[in-house]
This record gives structure tokens, C-alpha cells and sequence, in this order.
């Protein structure tokens, strides 16, 4: 089982920027609606792409840091990096197959 | 596990929300746990803030003195004080779409016909119609008749 773990502000940093493997980070709040759609579909993804690609999940209403930093607008926002860089950024609720074509470009 | 907002918030939500989507022509969510999250989170920001804000946008903090970064948005409390965001938001009152999902189709969609062809809910959901094109989008129409008037 490896679910989406939390991280934030000051895990930001070991957790996605030096991660070897390309990495998902889920920005939600706990009440914006569309999260709550995102999260199980990150939930099953995180299962399917274990060992090739990280999972995390940052609660944007206790860590205004990271969230300002890469100027996250609307949430749900999900952000995929590489090499410890902003590789895409995919806003709001999409289907698990738009998903799954974004992460395999990022392990292309 | 956030606290729940005060029962007379959350249903003060519930009720505007209902009366919203009737009045616009729109539906709440079928999923009723979306819903729920952005009911929840309306009576949240009127709890602290006095205001039903939208719950889908990050918004940036103030820092000790008062500061915060340039961003598309304000601070909560700064966002109280316009209409912008304030829910229904100038993209629902114009637009008729909502990005929080709280006034769709039936089927569950937010309305993009009229939003920008660049906007990103037309990258996020195509071209989705108004079922129901003679109801909502008071602001839209408020500004049309001005700019007919003026001009």
C-alpha cells in the first residue's frame, strides 16, 4: 500500500526537491469540494505507479509557504516534478487517464 | 480533523446554496459529498471571516507586518472586503461556471460556454453548454445593459 503521504512547509524540500524518483504532490484543502474527488483517484495511482513515482499531499490551508512559491491559484492543483524541478502542473479534477498520460510523460 | 464551522453557518450555506442553483438554473453536485466539502467550507470563512469566500483558491497569508506576496488573490481578510470571491463569485455571476463544482449540470459539470476560450476550465472540461440559458449570470447582464445604456 503506498497512499499519498502529507508533507509540508519544511518537509518540502527533502521530500520533492531531492526525491530521485519524479514525484506528485496533491495541494487540497479540507473543504474545497473537487478535492474530494481528486484524493481517491491520487489514492489509486499512488498504488499503480508505486516505485516509479512519489506520491505526497500538502494541506494548502496550514502551509502558505510552498503553495506561494509555485504560485498555486485554484485547488485542487497537482504538480508533478523532476530532477527537483516543476515539470507540469494540472489544475483541478481530471480523469485518472488524463493523470496517468501526464505522469508517464514525466517518466519518459 | 479541522473543526466543523457553527450548525447555523452550515445551514445558512445549505439553504443559500439550494436557492442559488434553483435561481440560476444550475444543480448542486450529484456527488453530495462535494458538495457537502464546499458548503463546509463557505460556513468556514463565514465563521472567520465574515464572509462566504470560495473555498477553492489558495489564498496568500499576511505576514507580521502586514504584507503579503502578489498573487492572483488577497488574503482572506482582504478578500472579505470585495465581491470578487465572494460566493456566488464574479465567474459564476458572469460566467455561470464555477470552479468548486457547488453549481453545475446535472450531470455534474461546470458550465464553460461563456467562459474565455483560454480560461482554464475550458482546457479542464471543453465546451460544456448552458442547459438553461435564460436564468443566471446576473452580473453579465447587469454589464451589458450598462455599456448599452452608456453607449
Amino acid at each position: 500500500m503506498a497512499a499519498p503521504r502529507d508533507i509540508t512547509d519544511s518537509t518540502f524540500e527533502s521530500e520533492v526537491i531531492k526525491s530521485d524518483l519524479p514525484v506528485l504532490v496533491d495541494f487540497w484543502a479540507p473543504w474545497c469540494g473537487p478535492c474530494r474527488m481528486v484524493a481517491p483517484v491520487v489514492e489509486e495511482l499512488s498504488e499503480e505507479y508505486a516505485g516509479k513515482v512519489n506520491f505526497f499531499k500538502m494541506n494548502t490551508d496550514e502551509n502558505p509557504s510552498i503553495p506561494t512559491q509555485f504560485s498555486i491559484r485554484s485547488i485542487p492543483s497537482l504538480l508533478i516534478f523532476k530532477g527537483g524541478e516543476l515539470h507540469d502542473t494540472i489544475v483541478g479534477f481530471r480523469p485518472k487517464s488524463d493523470l496517468k498520460k501526464r505522469l508517464e510523460a514525466a517518466l519518459a | 480533523m479541522k473543526e466543523l464551522p457553527s450548525e447555523k453557518s452550515i445551514q445558512k450555506m445549505w439553504n443559500y446554496a439550494e436557492k442559488y442553483a434553483e435561481k440560476s438554473g444550475t444543480h448542486l453536485h450529484p456527488i453530495r459529498d462535494v458538495t457537502e466539502g464546499v458548503v463546509l467550507g463557505l460556513a468556514d470563512n463565514i465563521d472567520n471571516y465574515g464572509r462566504p469566500i470560495c473555498p477553492c483558491n489558495f489564498y496568500p497569508e499576511k505576514d507580521e507586518d502586514g504584507n503579503w506576496p502578489e498573487s492572483l488573490y488577497l488574503p482572506r481578510e482582504e478578500e472579505a472586503k470585495r465581491r470578487d470571491w465572494i460566493c456566488a463569485c464574479d465567474e459564476m455571476q458572469i460566467y455561470k461556471y464555477c470552479h468548486c463544482l457547488l453549481f453545475v449540470t446535472e450531470e455534474g459539470l461546470p458550465i464553460t460556454e461563456y467562459l474565455p476560450e483560454d480560461h482554464e476550465g475550458r482546457e479542464i472540461y471543453g465546451l460544456v453548454k448552458d442547459p438553461t440559458p435564460d436564468q443566471g449570470r446576473a452580473l453579465a447582464k447587469a454589464l451589458a445593459k450598462q455599456k448599452e445604456t452608456q453607449g
